[in-house]
């Protein structure tokens, strides 16, 4: 039967070859794709939120690179780019209403090779440590804080990148330091760390702490079922299970922004280099031009989940100063509000679909809004039934919907300094962005009670694999050798 | 997200009653079966099958009236890759009415992938109706426009696709739209306009898909340092997650690094390219052709006989012809050649005349294809086909004349430096011939068995050349002196 649908088709493929009167020629080897994602460029998540490291008061952020890696598809793939340009901006003071960056700490990396004369590109024998002489293909970078006010940047650091989770040449990644094995679950101190990413977390000067490299991704959500005109089916099955991504995570103390009485926003943008066309008249050279912003990310599900297809570029082009003027819309006539009342809770209408200025309030500008004046965020562990590494006591996936909360001393909040424990205060791994989302959008935030409907969500309620409780926070990654999508 | 389709959309592109199509198309479909009878072993290899059984198959579907654009679009689709299954999973979504607008836009650029994956033209046609169908959706829409844009420039409707470009460019400006038009600027020969476009285009969007056009740019304008770091850059952006086109830029770095004399760097990237995409068969003509410079015929026979089974194009076919001469496996080669004489003047009717005009076979023919493809296609090479069926056929004169629009951007490519060679020679230009053979010479692994016979022949004759005027003004010199 197969064969004869082949066939069939094959058929027609042959027909509509000559259907239109032109002939066919061949390739002419000399276009390139026209459209391609760049996940080298495309950021997945932001996380921001307070911790205490090395008994320093502490902003945790993280970005996401390189979504949907396929452990197994081999190591050499999945690297950090050299010509893109990462940055993890934070605004404080008034920047933060004005979506203006104050501060930019940007992550670039330099890929190297101690021997290009082998097909074993990344490994060349079982790594002990980081960057040691089976490490072929190793990534250093550099963070660079660039003070917007001042017009002055510093190099805060040089980091290395471990390797990625191979199986046998990375054993050390993997329980029972077996390459066999599955990665090691979340641990809930720094001893308890797999030796490459402790190797790799770097202290640098004033207090800061940074890493990059490969982590599981800690995304979790039914996405097939949601953009599947969302209907949700129980239980939810978690798209980006078993996927890693690359992360860059940079501790800053707060003292260097100034102190804890405030509220700062984050997001991150990755650039790419202009070049010019044509040659300067001097054969072999590339001129560069400046880089050229092309993902932001901010709060999770803006751009994915109300900006309209039209302007998803636009807003990855632009800045947060401009959310106001060219995004707003989106937040105060959300379109989702919409899609639940019709398809989700119809005949009833729960969410409120105008003038969310509560939304508006989250989204716009499109930062990650963190009180900085609370107390360490919980963290997520395994769940509470994990013993080794159980959630923090009080620790809720849907922060303040289910009742994990922080006091705020520069901010009422929800009264007497209550502010949420995790999203939309900040971003912790763990967050249920999703369900909080949703609850968020079906509820009404702009009274005083609240009125709270739900909570409602995807029936994705943890991430297939446990956190880390220590920086850099995010799970160790899957290994490639015995996990792989079909 | 669009999550509310609009549903009166599939109706009204599946009904069939159309008679704007209905008449014309029952008799195309009639002739065309009758002529796919006669030609389709000219198609390509997955659409080489028995007809008698097409032909029953075919009445099934069309049911007597004509196939419409949704009912193309949605004929099951076989096949086991990822790009199968996803268009599998996009026909479902269409057929569910999911999303029916951006899943049929999806679709067409998973047909436009396929194409490129499997080099199968038939599906950019698939791609094509996808654009019909987006235009009795919303006409004119911009995603329709770009996706038949892509399906006019791959099938070498090049003035076409500039016109759809330049709509899209006037409309909207998004970075696709400048690196359409760069293409098909670029394919007509008019590379100033094309770096305008790919200046634009990369300075709206920096990635893969316009680092690769502007390496090709500098590549073309004889730049091949610049373009391999380009292509460099093109590689390090390319993912695994689109495994065609991290091929695809990998296997043109790697061709890259062999122009630049650099066959085990060349070899390297083909490796890697494999890795990206099994069996992919532009990095397998570039392995087989390294190999054939390294005078390793029959493991190049082995090599170039798998990448010419997976694309049966005159590039494909001429070289493992080549190949099967330089290892003595002649009996081989005559059914090689007989598929590139019977497809060669259809499918890539450039490469086929080049041939011709290669391999002493040169007629008038090879003069035509070369005109007819210039007419639509004046690059460089182009050009250069044609000046080398003239020079083939006896007319030094016009060809010389044709060959310096082919050298005009100072492109590096050994076969044009062969043929300027050549040319400048038999046209009387000594110098000029002495100065392309030198250049020629820097790297004759570029060039064919074949090729680099002949070449080797003209330098003999230019040097004898040399010799004779040394000798001449040496004489010259002497008698003066005497005189003196």
């Amino acid at each position: 039967m197969k064969t004869k649908v082949s066939r069939l088709t094959n058929t027609l493929v042959t027909l509509l070859i000559a259907i239109i009167s032109t002939p066919v020629f061949a390739s002419s080897h000399m276009d390139a794709p026209l459209i391609v994602l760049d996940p080298a460029a495309n950021t997945t998540d932001v996380y921001a939120f307070v911790q205490q490291i090395n008994g320093v008061k502490t902003l945790v952020t993280a970005l996401g690179v390189y979504p949907f890696e396929e452990p197994g598809i081999g190591p050499n793939k999945y690297n950090f780019d050299d010509n893109v340009l990462y940055a993890i901006h934070v605004s404080i003071g008034k920047d933060v209403a004005a979506g203006l960056p104050t501060y930019s700490y940007e992550f670039q990396f330099k890929t190297t090779y101690k021997n290009t004369k082998t097909i074993l590109q990344s490994y060349l024998g079982v790594i002990q440590d980081i960057g040691d002489s089976a490490q072929n293909l190793t990534q250093t970078y550099t963070v660079t804080k660039i003070d917007h006010h001042k017009n002055k940047s510093t190099l805060l650091g040089t980091g290395i990148v471990p390797p990625n989770n191979q199986g046998i040449a990375t054993p050390y990644y993997n329980q029972g330091t077996n390459g066999n094995n599955p990665a090691i679950d979340g641990v809930a101190t720094s001893d308890q760390l797999d030796r490459y990413t402790s190797e790799a977390i770097t202290n640098f000067p004033s207090g800061y702490v940074a890493f990059a490299g490969q982590r599981d991704d800690g995304f979790y959500g039914d996405i097939e079922a949601i953009f599947d005109l969302l209907q949700l089916r129980s239980p939810g099955k978690d798209s980006q299970a078993g996927f890693n991504i690359h992360e860059m995570s940079l501790g800053i103390p707060i003292s260097e922004l100034g102190g804890d009485q405030q509220v700062v926003g984050v997001y991150a943008t990755t650039s790419r280099r202009q070049v010019v066309v044509r040659d300067d008249g001097q054969k072999g050279t590339v001129t560069y031009g400046p880089y050229v912003q092309v993902a932001r990310q901010g709060n999770p599900l803006f751009n994915e989940g109300l900006v309209a297809i039209e302007d998803k570029d636009l807003y990855s082009r632009t800045s947060p100063s401009q959310d106001k003027k060219l995004f707003s819309k989106y937040a105060l006539t959300p379109e989702l509000a919409h899609l639940l009342n019709a398809i989700v809770f119809a005949p009833n209408s729960v969410a409120p679909e105008t003038n969310r200025t509560d939304i508006e309030g989250i989204f716009i500008p499109d930062l990650i809004k963190v009180d900085l004046s609370t107390g360490p965020c919980r963290l997520a562990g395994g769940g509470t039934n994990d013993v080794a590494n159980p959630d923090d006591s009080g620790f809720s996936r849907l922060g303040i919907f289910g009742g994990d909360t922080l006091t705020s001393t520069v901010q009422a909040g929800f009264g007497n300094g209550t502010v949420p424990g995790g999203w939309p205060n900040g971003r912790r791994f763990g967050d249920d962005v999703i369900t909080i989302a949703v609850t968020a959008l079906s509820s009404d935030l702009r009274v005083s009670p609240p009125i709270i409907h739900g909570p409602y969500g995807d029936n994705v309620d943890s991430n297939d694999v446990a956190y880390n409780k220590v920086f850099p926070y995010e799970s160790t990654p899957h290994n490639g050798r015995n996990f792989t999508h079909e | 997200m669009q999550v509310h389709p609009k549903n009166g959309g599939i109706r009204f592109i599946i009904r069939k009653d159309n008679k704007l199509y209905n008449s014309p198309m029952k008799t195309l479909i009639c002739v065309l079966m009758i002529a796919c009878f006669f030609s389709s072993s000219c198609q390509r290899v997955k659409s080489r099958i028995a007809l008698d059984d097409q032909r029953e198959k075919l009445n099934d579907v069309v049911q007597n009236e004509a196939p419409n654009p949704m009912e193309l679009i949605l004929l099951p689709h076989p096949g086991e890759s990822k790009i199968d299954h996803e268009i599998s999973r996009y026909q479902g979504k269409i057929r569910l009415s999911q999303n029916t607008f951006q899943s049929i836009e999806h679709l067409g650029w998973l047909y436009v992938a396929k194409a490129r994956e499997s080099f199968d033209p038939g599906y950019y046609k698939l791609a094509e109706q996808c654009a019909n169908c987006l235009d009795s959706e919303q006409p004119q829409c911009s995603e329709g426009l770009l996706l038949r844009g892509q399906v006019l420039e791959n099938l070498h409707r090049f003035k076409g696709a500039e016109t759809l470009a330049r709509e899209l460019v006037a409309k909207r400006g998004l970075s696709f739209d400048y690196g359409l038009l760069g293409d098909s600027l670029m394919e007509q020969g008019r590379l100033d306009e094309a770096a305008d476009a790919y200046q634009k285009m990369v300075n709206i969007k920096p990635d893969l898909e316009a680092y690769a056009r502007i390496a090709h740019y500098r590549w073309l304008k004889g730049d091949i340092a610049a373009a391999t770091t380009l292509m460099q850059m093109a590689v390090s952006a390319s993912s695994p997650n689109a495994p065609e086109s991290a091929a695809w830029v990998t296997t043109r770095l790697a061709f890259y690094q062999f122009q630049n004399g650099k066959p085990d760097k060349a070899d390297q990237s083909c490796a890697l390219a494999l890795e990206y995409q099994k069996n992919y068969a532009p990095a397998l003509l570039l392995r087989g052709r390294i190999l054939l410079s390294e005078g390793k015929a029959n493991e190049a026979v082995e090599v170039l006989t798998e990448s010419e089974r997976l694309n049966p194009l005159p590039d494909y076919e001429w070289v493992l012809l080549e190949a099967l001469h330089s290892a003595g496996r002649e009996q081989e080669a005559v059914s090689v050649q007989a598929r590139l004489d019977k497809c060669g003047p259809s499918t890539d009717p450039r490469t086929y005349s080049l041939y011709l005009s290669t391999s002493g076979r040169s007629n008038k023919t090879s003069i035509e294809l070369a005109r007819n493809e210039l007419s639509n296609r004046a690059d460089v090479f182009t050009h250069d086909a044609l000046a080398w069926a003239l020079a083939s056929n006896g007319n030094a004169e016009d060809a010389y004349k044709e060959m310096q629009k082919a050298l005009v951007e100072g492109t590096y490519d050994g076969r044009l430096f062969f043929h300027a060679t050549v040319i400048a020679s038999e046209s009387g230009h000594e110098v000029e011939a002495a100065a392309w053979l030198r250049k020629a010479l820097v790297n004759p692994a570029l060039l064919l068995p074949s090729e680099q016979k002949q070449l080797s022949q003209v330098q003999t004759l230019i040097g004898e050349a040399a010799k004779q005027k040394a000798v001449t003004e040496s004489k010259t010199a002497a008698l003066f002196m005497m005189e003196k």
